[in-house]
C-alpha cells in the first residue's frame, strides 16, 4: 500500500489553440495522504478543473509525473477499468443522462463495480442496488428516484451528481465545485455528507470550491490555486486574509493565466 | 439593394410561370361541372371490391413495412459512416454526398427502374422503398449520433463503464428516442409513397384505383380512395401517438 492517495510532482498542462495558448497547470507538485480532505480553492480559470481531470485520467498531453492510488497515471491513455471505478468524481456540471431516471443515473456510478456483461442487460447485483440506495437516502434524493433527471432543478441535478459519486464507493473522491448550485443549508451538509463519509471510510476527498469559508469548515486543507500554480497551501484555519486577498484579486496579469504565443 | 434582388428572383420566376402557363379561363369554369359529374359518379361507393381491396392494401403495407425494416437496416450502418463523430471526413462527406443524391431521386422513378431490374410485383416496391427511404434515414441517424453528448458518456467511463456498457447506459438513451421519432416518421412516409407504386407495377393498391380510374369505375375507385384516406389517417393518428411518446 502506497503512503499516499495520491502525488503529482511538477505536473503542466497547456491547452493549445490557434491563437492563445492556455497555460492551465504550471509546475505542480501537490501530496494528499489517504483519509486527507483538501480543499482547491481560486478565481474561475485558475486551473481547477483541469486538476481534477487530470487526477481523473481524463486529461491528455501533461507532463511531469503523477500517481494515484498507488498507480503511475499515464498522460496518453485512460487508466484501467479497477482504477477509475476506485476514483469517484463529481462532475462540475453533473454529466448526467438527461432522459434516464434519477436511480438509473446514480446505478451508472455502479458500472465499473458490476459484470459488464450482466449489466448490458439491464440487470444489476443486490450489492449495486444497496448502494444506488444508501446514495440516494444520504443525499435526500430517495423521493425523486423515479423522476427523469431532466425534470429536476439544478440543486437536485447537483444532489445526484454527488449521489452517483457515493454509490460508486470509490477510493478517492474529486468533486468539481460539488456545491455550486446549492443554497447554504444544503451546501454544507453535503459537503458534510461527502467529507463524512471519507473520514468514515478513511479515503481522501479533494473538492474544488468558491466558498473558502465553507471549504475551511470541511476540509483538513485548502491549497490556493492562481494562474495554474500553487500559490498556498495551508492547514484549513490557517488562511489569512491576505491569502484570500493574493489569489482573487492579486495578480497583475489577470486570472485568466492567457498568454499571447509568441509574446 | 441586395433586398430588392431578393425579390425580384421569386417575381420573376412568378411572372415567367404565368407567361407560360396556358391557363384559359374557360377550362377552369368548366372543370367544376366536370369534377361535379365524375364524384357523382363516384357515389354510392362500390363495395363489392373490398376483397381485391384488401389485398392491395395488404400489399402495400407489407411493402411499407419491409422497406421500411431494410431501411433501418442499412441506414444503421451508413448513419454510422455518415457520422462526424465517428467517421474520419474522408469517410463521412462522400457518404453523406452519396445519401443526398439518393434522396433527390424520387421514388416512382426508383420504382420503374426497379421493374426493369427484377419484374412485376411487390419485390421492386421493396426495394425501391428501402433505397429511397435509406437516403433519408441514414442522414437523420447520423445526426442522431452526433448529437449524442459527450459529457455524460465521459462520466460513465470515469465511473469504471467499459465501452459496451458506455454504449448501452450514455450513447444510447440520448439517441434511442430520437431513432424511434425518425423512423417511425419515415415509416408513415414509406406508406404515404407506396400508394402509387402500383401505378407503375411495383405492388399495391396503386395498381387499383389505376385500373378502375382507366376503366370508367368509378364507384369502385372511390371505395378503394376512401380506404386509403382512412389508411393514411390511421397511421399519421399512430405516428402522433408514438412522437409524444418519444419525446
Ligand atoms: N478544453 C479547453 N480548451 C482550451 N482551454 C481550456 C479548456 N479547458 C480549460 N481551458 C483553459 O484553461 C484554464 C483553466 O481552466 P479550468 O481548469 O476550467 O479553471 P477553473 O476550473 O479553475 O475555473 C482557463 O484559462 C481555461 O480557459
Ligand atoms: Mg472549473
Amino acid at each position: 500500500m502506497s503512503a499516499a492517495a495520491f502525488t503529482l510532482s511538477r505536473v503542466s498542462h497547456r491547452f493549445d489553440d490557434a491563437t492563445v495558448a492556455a497555460t492551465a497547470l504550471c509546475d505542480v507538485t501537490l501530496s494528499v495522504a489517504p483519509g486527507e480532505v483538501v480543499a482547491l480553492i481560486g478565481p474561475s480559470g485558475a486551473g481547477k478543473s483541469t486538476l481534477l481531470a487530470l487526477l481523473d485520467g481524463r486529461l491528455r498531453d501533461w507532463r511531469g509525473r503523477a500517481r494515484v492510488l498507488g498507480a503511475p497515471l499515464s498522460p496518453d491513455a485512460p487508466p484501467a477499468r479497477a482504477h477509475r471505478a476506485d476514483v469517484g468524481f463529481v462532475f462540475q456540471d453533473f454529466a448526467l443522462i438527461d432522459r434516464q431516471s434519477v436511480y438509473q443515473n446514480v446505478m451508472n456510478g455502479r458500472l465499473g463495480r458490476t459484470p459488464a456483461w450482466r449489466s448490458l442487460w439491464g440487470r444489476f447485483g443486490e450489492r449495486d442496488h444497496m448502494a444506488v440506495a444508501a446514495a440516494l437516502h444520504d443525499t435526500g434524493l430517495a423521493d425523486l428516484a423515479a423522476r427523469r433527471a431532466d425534470q429536476l432543478s439544478g440543486g437536485q441535478r447537483q444532489r445526484v451528481a454527488i449521489a452517483r459519486c457515493l454509490a460508486q464507493e470509490p477510493r478517492l473522491i474529486l468533486a468539481d465545485e460539488p456545491i455550486s448550485n446549492l443554497d447554504p443549508a444544503h451546501a454544507a451538509k453535503l459537503l458534510a455528507l461527502i467529507t463524512g463519509e471519507a473520514r468514515k471510510r478513511g479515503i481522501a476527498v479533494m473538492f474544488s470550491s468558491h466558498q473558502p469559508e465553507l471549504a475551511q469548515r470541511f476540509a483538513d486543507r485548502v491549497v490556493g490555486l492562481g494562474d495554474g500554480e500553487i500559490l498556498f497551501d495551508r492547514p484549513a484555519g490557517r488562511l489569512s486574509d491576505d491569502d484570500i486577498a493574493r489569489l482573487y484579486y492579486g495578480r497583475a496579469r489577470g486570472g485568466a493565466g492567457l498568454r499571447v504565443v509568441g509574446q | 439593394m441586395r433586398r430588392a434582388a431578393l425579390w425580384l428572383v421569386p417575381g420573376g420566376a412568378v411572372l415567367w410561370a404565368l407567361a407560360g402557363a396556358d391557363i384559359e379561363a374557360a377550362r377552369i369554369i368548366g372543370a367544376g361541372a366536370r369534377l361535379a359529374d365524375f364524384l357523382g359518379r363516384m357515389v354510392p361507393p362500390d363495395l363489392s371490391v373490398w376483397r381485391d381491396m384488401m389485398t392491395g392494401l395488404a400489399e402495400t403495407l407489407r411493402i411499407a413495412v419491409l422497406g421500411t425494416l431494410f431501411a433501418v437496416v442499412l441506414s444503421a450502418g451508413l448513419g454510422a459512416l455518415a457520422s462526424e463523430t465517428l467517421a474520419p471526413a474522408a469517410v463521412w462527406r462522400p457518404v453523406r454526398a452519396v445519401l443526398a443524391v439518393i434522396r433527390a431521386i424520387p421514388l416512382i422513378l426508383v420504382a420503374m427502374l426497379m421493374v426493369g431490374a427484377v419484374g412485376l410485383g411487390p419485390l421492386p416496391g421493396i426495394l425501391a422503398v428501402t433505397f429511397h427511404a435509406t437516403g433519408m434515414l441514414a442522414k437523420f441517424y447520423a445526426e442522431a449520433i452526433d448529437n449524442v453528448s459527450a459529457a455524460p458518456v465521459a462520466a460513465l467511463e470515469s465511473a469504471g463503464a467499459t465501452r459496451a456498457q458506455r454504449l448501452r447506459f450514455g450513447v444510447w438513451p440520448q439517441m434511442a428516442p430520437v431513432v424511434l421519432r425518425d423512423t417511425v416518421f419515415r415509416f408513415e412516409l414509406n406508406l404515404r409513397e407506396s400508394l402509387i407504386l402500383g401505378i407503375v407495377g411495383a405492388g399495391g393498391i396503386g395498381l387499383h384505383v389505376q385500373t378502375y380510374v382507366r376503366s370508367f369505375q368509378y364507384e369502385k375507385a372511390a371505395t378503394v380512395t376512401l380506404a386509403i384516406i382512412a389508411l393514411v389517417l390511421v397511421s399519421e393518428a399512430v405516428n402522433t401517438a408514438l412522437q409524444r411518446r418519444f419525446s
